[in-house]
């Protein structure tokens, strides 16, 4: 788990609310700019498990390593404070299903309120990193307006500029498109397959077949709390492994002749 | 009704608009703090809030201001009418505020919570910088309508002895058997006084609306 090509390193991630087991055993690690689509039918615990990496759940068991350093826990076994976690999470760069700006901060305050605020950068840095970011994403023309303005696409791209402004490791993707109109979906798509072509390590919970098997390093497939099927996109939409994976394919395969 | 008269009415109203400012600064933070802990289901102190905000809002701020002012001197702690009222005012206002703060803490979405989370915040900073500048506008009708309130309950404290308005006026229509001046007087002065606190609110509301529609 030192190995410095290992970005994401998960062993044995179990959770459970209550009697529910949402995640059993979930072993897998990424590496330095894979871009891993998690796909799974709903309720099969992608999105808890998105959200376990970066500890907005708590595991019930296992070990999350970011870049060697394990997550949550101490070296002497304790729940970090909040302070050790907090400087972990920064370098990973999260991506909401419904955008979660901040509406009393402007687009650029949003971007730019972590590197000023968190990690304590030069205003004046982050500022032109922050209107280069809103450039890519291409938002140029927002910089001063409050997300209220903003459609759903543009709110997103916002949202994964201001995950790119802290410079992270890994970007976590929870459900980037779903909440977003049909129309919508693809200029967020678009800036994901920039980010991926550029070499940006991503973890990606989608329901976006087709973005999956043309953008993915790396599928995992998840059923029922459990990772069934990990392989490319190429093996996992042409030659499942499993009965589960078979038939998940084979819908959203309808889906999308129809 | 003399000058003298209509200038002793303004002291009184002096007296309301000082103690009603104290009571409103003091019982502003301190019923966020209360709020604060509620929210946070602080273990013990969030139950021991809960009981003192159910019990003031149950207890008639006159009731409490005599029981505080006849009861603490007999304890050994002696207490003079205006720090009674102060303490009284103070009492009352903070557990209706923490209510106000507590429900748009309550209502605050948890996605903008966890972003702050999710982007290395730590919890002073989450409340200070995502939290607190929007729950201030989403409780300030609430706050402002409770502070209204108070000013207007302020004629109780003359049961300790403080000289209000309505106080002021009372005296002046038993010295001159003719109370319909001084009371017109002293309504006149609480309007523009309860009116002063709803143009700030709107002045604040306004300044936010444009600074949003700017753009």
């Amino acid at each position: 788990m030192n190995d410095p090509q290992k970005i994401l390193y998960i062993a044995g991630l179990s959770k459970s609310f209550g009697k529910l087991q949402v995640l059993s055993d979930i072993s897998f690690s990424v590496e330095r700019g894979e871009t891993i689509c998690l796909l799974g039918p709903s309720g099969s615990g992608k999105s808890t498990l998105l959200r376990c990496i970066n500890w907005l759940e708590r595991p019930n068991a296992g070990r999350i390593y970011l870049n060697g350093s394990e997550i949550g826990v101490t070296g002497h076994g304790l729940v970090m404070k909040d302070s050790e976690l907090s400087k972990l999470r920064t370098r990973m760069g999260m991506v909401f299903q419904h955008f979660a700006l901040w509406p009393h901060l402007t687009v650029l305050q949003n971007v730019m309120e972590a590197p000023v605020q968190v990690q304590k950068r030069a205003k004046a840095e982050v500022e032109a990193e922050a209107l280069a970011l809103l450039a890519k994403v291409g938002l140029s023309d927002k910089r001063d307006v409050f997300p209220a303005r903003l459609s759903g696409g543009q709110k997103q791209r916002v949202g994964i500029a201001r995950a790119l402004a802290m410079k992270p490791d890994v970007l976590l993707f929870d459900e980037p498109t779903s909440a977003l109109d049909p129309e919508l979906v693809g200029e967020v798509l678009l800036v994901m397959r920039a980010l991926a072509s550029e070499g940006m390590t991503m973890v990606i919970v989608t329901h976006e077949m087709a973005f999956a098997r043309d953008v993915a390093s790396r599928i995992l497939f998840l059923d029922q709390g459990r990772l069934i099927e990990s392989g490319t996109p190429a093996d996992f939409f042409t030659r499942p492994q499993t009965e589960r994976a078979r038939l998940f394919i084979q819908r959203y395969a309808g889906v999308a002749a129809a | 009704m003399s000058l003298n008269d209509v200038l002793a009415i303004l002291q009184g109203a002096l007296a309301t608009v000082t103690l009603s400012a104290i009571g409103i600064l003091i019982g502003l933070p301190i019923g966020l703090g209360l709020a604060l802990i509620r929210w946070a289901r602080v273990p013990v102190l969030s139950g021991i809030v809960a009981v003192y905000v159910s019990v003031l809002r149950a207890t008639p701020l006159v009731t409490l201001l005599l029981l505080l002012f006849f009861a603490l001197p007999n304890i050994g702690i002696p207490l003079g009418p205006i720090s009674a009222a102060i303490l009284a005012l103070t009492m009352n206002t903070s557990a209706f505020n923490c209510e106000v703060w507590r429900s748009s803490l309550v209502n605050f979405p948890k996605d903008q919570y966890e972003a702050a989370q999710s982007f290395g915040m730590q919890a002073g900073q989450r409340f200070r910088r995502i939290i607190l500048p929007q729950i201030i506008h989403d409780s300030l009708p609430g706050l402002v309508n409770e502070m209204s309130l108070l000013i207007k309950v302020t004629p109780v404290l003359a049961v300790v002895g403080v000289v209000d308005i309505t106080r002021a006026a009372v005296r002046i229509g038993a010295q001159t058997y003719e109370p319909l001046p001084p009371f017109l007087v002293a309504v006149a002065i609480y309007a523009p006084i309860v009116y002063a606190l709803v143009a700030l609110q709107r002045f604040i509301e306004k300044r936010r609306a444009a600074a949003e529609a700017s753009t």
